[in-house]
Protein backbone atom coordinates (compact mmCIF):
# COMPACT_ATOMS: atom_id res chain seq x y z
CA UNK A 1 0.00 0.00 0.00
CA UNK A 2 1.09 3.54 -0.48
CA UNK A 3 1.72 4.11 2.83
CA UNK A 4 3.81 0.75 3.87
CA UNK A 5 6.78 1.94 3.52
CA UNK A 6 6.01 5.46 5.49
CA UNK A 7 4.88 3.18 8.09
CA UNK A 8 8.38 0.85 8.15
CA UNK A 9 10.24 4.21 8.78
CA UNK A 10 7.62 5.33 11.82
CA UNK A 11 7.97 2.14 13.08
CA UNK A 12 11.48 2.65 13.96
CA UNK A 13 11.04 5.75 15.30
CA UNK A 14 8.11 5.57 17.40
CA UNK A 15 6.85 2.18 18.43
CA UNK A 16 4.09 -0.02 17.84
CA UNK A 17 1.17 1.92 18.69
CA UNK A 18 1.74 4.45 15.71
CA UNK A 19 2.35 1.75 13.38
CA UNK A 20 -0.84 -0.04 14.51
CA UNK A 21 -2.61 3.71 14.19
CA UNK A 22 -0.69 4.16 10.42
CA UNK A 23 -2.11 0.55 9.54
CA UNK A 24 -5.54 0.96 10.58
CA UNK A 25 -5.47 4.83 8.59
CA UNK A 26 -4.23 2.68 5.98
CA UNK A 27 -7.19 0.32 5.78
CA UNK A 28 -9.61 3.03 6.64
CA UNK A 29 -8.41 5.08 3.20
CA UNK A 30 -10.19 1.74 1.35
CA UNK A 31 -13.70 2.45 2.95
CA UNK A 32 -14.94 4.69 0.22
CA UNK A 33 -13.54 2.59 -2.47
CA UNK A 34 -15.73 0.09 -1.35
CA UNK A 35 -18.74 2.20 -0.67
CA UNK A 36 -19.01 2.84 -4.48
CA UNK A 37 -18.29 -0.78 -4.85
CA UNK A 38 -21.46 -1.92 -2.65
CA UNK A 39 -23.67 1.60 -4.20
CA UNK A 40 -22.53 0.99 -7.78
CA UNK A 41 -21.51 -2.79 -8.19
CA UNK A 42 -22.53 -5.40 -5.92
CA UNK A 43 -23.30 -5.98 -2.30
CA UNK A 44 -23.92 -9.04 -0.13
CA UNK A 45 -27.55 -8.38 1.79
CA UNK A 46 -29.53 -10.24 4.13
CA UNK A 47 -33.14 -10.50 2.97
CA UNK A 48 -35.83 -9.50 5.81
CA UNK A 49 -39.18 -10.94 6.30
CA UNK A 50 -41.90 -13.26 4.74
CA UNK A 51 -42.65 -11.60 1.60
CA UNK A 52 -40.70 -13.57 -0.63
CA UNK A 53 -41.24 -17.00 0.61
CA UNK A 54 -40.78 -19.62 -0.13
CA UNK A 55 -38.11 -18.52 -2.46
CA UNK A 56 -35.85 -16.88 0.12
CA UNK A 57 -36.62 -17.06 3.82
CA UNK A 58 -37.89 -20.70 3.24
CA UNK A 59 -37.01 -22.07 7.02
CA UNK A 60 -38.77 -18.51 8.52
CA UNK A 61 -40.60 -21.04 10.45
CA UNK A 62 -37.86 -23.06 12.25
CA UNK A 63 -34.64 -20.66 12.56
CA UNK A 64 -34.15 -16.87 13.04
CA UNK A 65 -31.27 -16.90 10.45
CA UNK A 66 -32.34 -14.61 7.46
CA UNK A 67 -31.01 -15.90 3.51
CA UNK A 68 -27.96 -14.27 2.84
CA UNK A 69 -28.23 -13.02 -1.09
CA UNK A 70 -25.60 -11.13 -3.89
CA UNK A 71 -27.33 -7.83 -4.77
CA UNK A 72 -25.92 -6.89 -8.88
CA UNK A 73 -26.16 -3.33 -8.76
CA UNK A 74 -25.19 -2.37 -12.01
CA UNK A 75 -27.96 -0.96 -14.46
CA UNK A 76 -30.46 -1.66 -12.47
CA UNK A 77 -33.21 -0.33 -14.93
CA UNK A 78 -32.03 -2.62 -18.11
CA UNK A 79 -32.13 -6.04 -18.89
CA UNK A 80 -35.33 -6.54 -16.59
CA UNK A 81 -38.13 -9.58 -17.29
CA UNK A 82 -40.68 -10.58 -16.05
CA UNK A 83 -39.86 -12.91 -12.76
CA UNK A 84 -36.76 -10.87 -11.99
CA UNK A 85 -36.08 -10.61 -8.52
CA UNK A 86 -35.25 -6.91 -7.93
CA UNK A 87 -34.47 -4.84 -5.26
CA UNK A 88 -36.31 -1.17 -4.86
CA UNK A 89 -36.29 1.56 -2.23
CA UNK A 90 -39.78 1.47 -0.98
CA UNK A 91 -42.59 4.14 -2.45
CA UNK A 92 -44.46 4.52 1.20
CA UNK A 93 -41.03 4.12 3.00
CA UNK A 94 -38.26 6.23 1.53
CA UNK A 95 -35.03 4.59 3.80
CA UNK A 96 -36.36 1.01 3.63
CA UNK A 97 -35.02 -1.50 0.33
CA UNK A 98 -37.41 -4.01 -0.74
CA UNK A 99 -36.54 -7.56 -2.17
CA UNK A 100 -39.93 -8.19 -4.75
CA UNK A 101 -40.51 -10.00 -8.27
CA UNK A 102 -41.19 -8.21 -10.92
CA UNK A 103 -44.53 -9.12 -12.28
CA UNK A 104 -45.25 -6.62 -14.79
CA UNK A 105 -43.46 -4.33 -17.58
CA UNK A 106 -44.33 -1.29 -18.91
CA UNK A 107 -47.12 -1.67 -21.52
CA UNK A 108 -48.42 -4.88 -19.75
CA UNK A 109 -51.81 -5.19 -18.47
CA UNK A 110 -51.84 -6.80 -14.92
CA UNK A 111 -54.78 -8.42 -13.38
CA UNK A 112 -54.30 -6.76 -9.78
CA UNK A 113 -54.76 -8.68 -6.18
CA UNK A 114 -56.71 -6.98 -3.25
CA UNK A 115 -56.45 -4.59 -1.52
CA UNK A 116 -55.80 -2.96 -5.24
CA UNK A 117 -58.87 -1.15 -5.68
CA UNK A 118 -58.88 -1.03 -10.16
CA UNK A 119 -58.94 -4.70 -11.10
CA UNK A 120 -56.70 -4.49 -14.64
CA UNK A 121 -54.23 -1.64 -14.80
CA UNK A 122 -51.73 -1.00 -18.00
CA UNK A 123 -48.91 0.05 -16.74
CA UNK A 124 -47.39 2.97 -17.65
CA UNK A 125 -44.46 4.02 -19.66
CA UNK A 126 -40.95 4.13 -17.40
CA UNK A 127 -42.76 1.72 -14.55
CA UNK A 128 -43.13 -2.12 -13.54
CA UNK A 129 -45.40 -4.07 -11.57
CA UNK A 130 -43.64 -5.90 -8.61
CA UNK A 131 -45.10 -8.00 -6.09
CA UNK A 132 -44.20 -10.39 -3.46
CA UNK A 133 -44.11 -14.29 -3.41
CA UNK A 134 -45.44 -14.92 -0.48
CA UNK A 135 -49.12 -15.31 0.78
CA UNK A 136 -52.04 -13.06 0.45
CA UNK A 137 -51.45 -9.97 2.94
CA UNK A 138 -47.82 -10.81 3.90
CA UNK A 139 -46.29 -8.58 0.85
CA UNK A 140 -46.43 -4.36 0.66
CA UNK A 141 -46.08 -4.37 -3.16
CA UNK A 142 -47.96 -2.68 -6.05
CA UNK A 143 -51.08 -4.07 -5.86
CA UNK A 144 -50.82 -1.57 -2.40
CA UNK A 145 -48.73 1.35 -4.08
CA UNK A 146 -49.40 0.57 -7.72
CA UNK A 147 -46.71 0.86 -10.37
CA UNK A 148 -43.45 1.69 -9.00
CA UNK A 149 -41.35 3.85 -11.46
CA UNK A 150 -38.11 2.00 -12.54
CA UNK A 151 -36.08 4.93 -11.06
CA UNK A 152 -36.34 3.56 -7.94
CA UNK A 153 -34.75 0.03 -8.56
CA UNK A 154 -31.63 -0.38 -7.23
CA UNK A 155 -30.48 -3.88 -8.22
CA UNK A 156 -31.32 -7.75 -9.26
CA UNK A 157 -31.29 -10.65 -6.42
CA UNK A 158 -28.90 -12.89 -8.65
CA UNK A 159 -26.93 -15.18 -6.40
CA UNK A 160 -27.94 -16.66 -3.08
CA UNK A 161 -24.93 -17.07 -0.91
CA UNK A 162 -26.69 -18.51 2.39
CA UNK A 163 -28.27 -21.26 3.36
CA UNK A 164 -25.44 -23.03 1.38
CA UNK A 165 -27.84 -25.72 0.22
CA UNK A 166 -29.36 -23.18 -2.08
CA UNK A 167 -25.58 -21.63 -2.66
CA UNK A 168 -25.38 -20.21 -6.13
CA UNK A 169 -27.43 -18.12 -9.37
CA UNK A 170 -30.97 -18.31 -8.72
CA UNK A 171 -33.65 -19.57 -10.96
CA UNK A 172 -36.01 -16.56 -11.51
CA UNK A 173 -37.28 -18.12 -14.57
CA UNK A 174 -39.42 -20.62 -12.92
CA UNK A 175 -42.18 -18.52 -12.14
CA UNK A 176 -45.89 -17.66 -13.58
CA UNK A 177 -48.09 -15.16 -13.38
CA UNK A 178 -50.53 -14.34 -16.05
CA UNK A 179 -50.99 -11.24 -17.69
CA UNK A 180 -53.84 -10.22 -19.34
CA UNK A 181 -53.53 -10.19 -22.86
CA UNK B 1 6.59 13.90 3.36
CA UNK B 2 3.73 11.94 2.05
CA UNK B 3 3.62 14.17 -1.11
CA UNK B 4 7.08 13.28 -2.20
CA UNK B 5 6.54 9.49 -1.36
CA UNK B 6 3.91 9.14 -3.23
CA UNK B 7 5.22 11.17 -6.09
CA UNK B 8 7.83 8.45 -6.40
CA UNK B 9 5.63 5.75 -6.79
CA UNK B 10 3.77 5.64 -9.39
CA UNK B 11 1.78 2.84 -8.89
CA UNK B 12 0.66 3.99 -4.80
CA UNK B 13 0.40 7.45 -6.87
CA UNK B 14 -2.28 5.65 -8.75
CA UNK B 15 -3.94 3.81 -6.11
CA UNK B 16 -3.86 6.94 -3.60
CA UNK B 17 -5.64 8.66 -6.72
CA UNK B 18 -8.32 6.20 -7.62
CA UNK B 19 -9.13 6.27 -3.30
CA UNK B 20 -9.49 9.92 -3.72
CA UNK B 21 -12.04 10.01 -6.44
CA UNK B 22 -13.71 7.67 -4.66
CA UNK B 23 -14.01 9.55 -1.85
CA UNK B 24 -15.10 12.98 -3.42
CA UNK B 25 -17.77 10.88 -5.47
CA UNK B 26 -19.02 9.84 -1.93
CA UNK B 27 -18.68 13.41 -1.03
CA UNK B 28 -20.47 14.65 -3.97
CA UNK B 29 -23.43 12.32 -4.23
CA UNK B 30 -24.24 12.18 -0.34
CA UNK B 31 -23.26 15.74 1.38
CA UNK B 32 -23.02 18.57 -1.16
CA UNK B 33 -22.81 18.48 -4.92
CA UNK B 34 -21.92 21.92 -7.16
CA UNK B 35 -23.85 21.60 -11.16
CA UNK B 36 -25.58 23.48 -13.84
CA UNK B 37 -29.15 23.60 -14.38
CA UNK B 38 -30.90 24.18 -17.42
CA UNK B 39 -34.56 24.41 -18.38
CA UNK B 40 -37.70 26.89 -18.34
CA UNK B 41 -39.47 25.34 -15.79
CA UNK B 42 -38.55 27.27 -12.51
CA UNK B 43 -38.63 30.73 -14.18
CA UNK B 44 -37.76 33.24 -12.83
CA UNK B 45 -36.22 31.69 -9.94
CA UNK B 46 -33.66 30.09 -12.09
CA UNK B 47 -32.43 31.09 -15.82
CA UNK B 48 -33.38 29.00 -18.83
CA UNK B 49 -29.68 28.75 -19.05
CA UNK B 50 -25.92 28.88 -17.13
CA UNK B 51 -26.87 28.61 -13.46
CA UNK B 52 -25.04 26.99 -11.65
CA UNK B 53 -26.75 25.45 -8.30
CA UNK B 54 -25.47 23.89 -5.04
CA UNK B 55 -27.55 21.38 -3.18
CA UNK B 56 -27.46 19.69 0.13
CA UNK B 57 -27.70 15.99 -0.65
CA UNK B 58 -28.04 14.95 2.85
CA UNK B 59 -31.43 15.87 2.49
CA UNK B 60 -31.73 13.23 0.03
CA UNK B 61 -35.47 10.94 0.69
CA UNK B 62 -36.02 13.95 3.16
CA UNK B 63 -34.16 11.32 5.61
CA UNK B 64 -33.77 14.35 8.27
CA UNK B 65 -37.29 15.31 8.04
CA UNK B 66 -35.91 18.77 7.64
CA UNK B 67 -37.64 19.76 3.86
CA UNK B 68 -40.25 22.09 4.48
CA UNK B 69 -43.33 22.96 1.89
CA UNK B 70 -41.25 25.85 -0.08
CA UNK B 71 -38.22 24.61 -0.13
CA UNK B 72 -36.32 23.49 -3.66
CA UNK B 73 -35.65 20.16 -3.86
CA UNK B 74 -33.54 17.88 -6.58
CA UNK B 75 -35.24 14.59 -7.52
CA UNK B 76 -35.01 11.86 -10.67
CA UNK B 77 -37.68 12.21 -13.01
CA UNK B 78 -39.55 9.21 -12.71
CA UNK B 79 -41.01 8.91 -16.16
CA UNK B 80 -37.46 9.57 -17.43
CA UNK B 81 -34.73 6.94 -17.70
CA UNK B 82 -31.93 9.08 -16.09
CA UNK B 83 -33.42 12.97 -16.42
CA UNK B 84 -32.68 14.71 -12.87
CA UNK B 85 -34.62 17.88 -12.02
CA UNK B 86 -35.33 20.91 -9.49
CA UNK B 87 -38.80 21.79 -8.53
CA UNK B 88 -40.62 23.29 -5.56
CA UNK B 89 -41.94 21.35 -2.82
CA UNK B 90 -45.36 22.57 -2.26
CA UNK B 91 -46.83 18.78 -0.38
CA UNK B 92 -45.21 16.41 1.97
CA UNK B 93 -46.89 13.09 3.34
CA UNK B 94 -50.74 14.09 4.40
CA UNK B 95 -51.33 17.69 2.79
CA UNK B 96 -53.97 18.51 0.90
CA UNK B 97 -52.92 20.07 -2.69
CA UNK B 98 -54.20 20.75 -5.45
CA UNK B 99 -54.15 18.46 -9.30
CA UNK B 100 -54.82 22.08 -11.27
CA UNK B 101 -53.48 25.39 -11.93
CA UNK B 102 -54.18 28.54 -11.34
CA UNK B 103 -56.46 30.14 -13.33
CA UNK B 104 -57.31 27.39 -15.43
CA UNK B 105 -60.68 24.57 -15.70
CA UNK B 106 -59.40 22.24 -13.14
CA UNK B 107 -57.84 24.28 -10.28
CA UNK B 108 -60.61 23.54 -7.75
CA UNK B 109 -59.86 19.64 -7.91
CA UNK B 110 -57.84 17.78 -4.93
CA UNK B 111 -55.34 14.74 -5.18
CA UNK B 112 -57.87 11.62 -5.58
CA UNK B 113 -57.62 9.64 -2.30
CA UNK B 114 -55.81 6.37 -3.11
CA UNK B 115 -55.29 3.30 -0.98
CA UNK B 116 -52.62 4.84 0.83
CA UNK B 117 -54.38 7.43 2.05
CA UNK B 118 -57.89 5.93 2.24
CA UNK B 119 -60.58 7.70 3.20
CA UNK B 120 -58.87 10.93 2.89
CA UNK B 121 -57.51 12.90 -0.47
CA UNK B 122 -53.80 13.82 0.90
CA UNK B 123 -50.33 13.23 -0.56
CA UNK B 124 -49.98 9.70 0.15
CA UNK B 125 -47.34 8.12 2.87
CA UNK B 126 -43.63 8.53 1.40
CA UNK B 127 -44.35 10.64 -1.35
CA UNK B 128 -44.11 14.72 -2.40
CA UNK B 129 -46.06 16.80 -4.18
CA UNK B 130 -43.32 19.31 -6.42
CA UNK B 131 -44.58 21.84 -8.65
CA UNK B 132 -42.34 24.26 -10.76
CA UNK B 133 -42.29 27.90 -10.59
CA UNK B 134 -43.03 28.74 -14.21
CA UNK B 135 -46.51 26.93 -14.05
CA UNK B 136 -47.08 26.78 -17.57
CA UNK B 137 -43.76 25.40 -18.71
CA UNK B 138 -43.61 22.93 -15.85
CA UNK B 139 -44.42 18.97 -16.15
CA UNK B 140 -44.14 18.32 -12.29
CA UNK B 141 -46.93 16.41 -9.90
CA UNK B 142 -49.43 17.76 -12.11
CA UNK B 143 -48.38 15.29 -14.91
CA UNK B 144 -46.74 12.34 -13.49
CA UNK B 145 -48.38 12.33 -9.59
CA UNK B 146 -47.51 12.51 -6.34
CA UNK B 147 -43.02 11.87 -6.69
CA UNK B 148 -41.94 8.88 -4.04
CA UNK B 149 -39.32 10.49 -1.19
CA UNK B 150 -37.17 8.14 -2.10
CA UNK B 151 -36.64 10.02 -5.96
CA UNK B 152 -35.77 13.25 -3.88
CA UNK B 153 -31.98 13.55 -3.85
CA UNK B 154 -31.12 16.72 -2.01
CA UNK B 155 -32.18 20.29 -1.07
CA UNK B 156 -31.06 23.15 -3.40
CA UNK B 157 -29.83 25.67 -1.02
CA UNK B 158 -28.01 28.51 -3.07
CA UNK B 159 -26.93 30.10 -6.70
CA UNK B 160 -22.88 29.75 -7.46
CA UNK B 161 -23.01 31.15 -11.02
CA UNK B 162 -23.41 34.00 -12.38
CA UNK B 163 -21.73 35.42 -9.70
CA UNK B 164 -23.66 38.95 -9.31
CA UNK B 165 -26.68 36.29 -8.85
CA UNK B 166 -25.34 34.52 -6.82
CA UNK B 167 -26.54 33.69 -3.30
CA UNK B 168 -28.80 31.50 -0.97
CA UNK B 169 -31.91 30.83 -1.39
CA UNK B 170 -34.60 31.02 0.85
CA UNK B 171 -37.59 29.70 1.84
CA UNK B 172 -39.98 32.30 1.08
CA UNK B 173 -42.79 30.89 3.27
CA UNK B 174 -43.22 32.35 6.53
CA UNK B 175 -45.61 31.91 9.49
CA UNK B 176 -48.09 35.16 10.00
CA UNK B 177 -47.68 36.81 13.07
CA UNK B 178 -50.70 36.81 15.22
CA UNK B 179 -50.26 39.75 17.56
CA UNK B 180 -53.88 39.67 18.74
Amino acid sequence: MALSSLWRRAAGQAGIAKAVAMNLVGFATWIPVLALFNIYVAEVTFVDGASMYPFMNSDKDSTLRQDVVLNWKRAPQHDLERGMIVTLRSPVHPEVVAVKRIVALEGDVIRTRPPYPVSTVLVPSGHVWVEGDGPPGSSLDSNMYGPVSKRLLTGKITHVIYPFHKFGPIDWRDHRRALVE
Amino acid sequence: MAVSHLLTHPFRFTISTFKLLCALHLFQTHVFEVGPAQGPSMLPTFSIDGDWIAADKTHARNRRGALRVGDLVMYRIPVSPDAMGIKRLVGLPGDYVSIGTPGQGGQEYMIQSSILTEPKSQVPDGHCWIVGDNLPASRDSRAFGPVPLALVTGKVVARCLPFRDAGWFENGLQPVKNDS
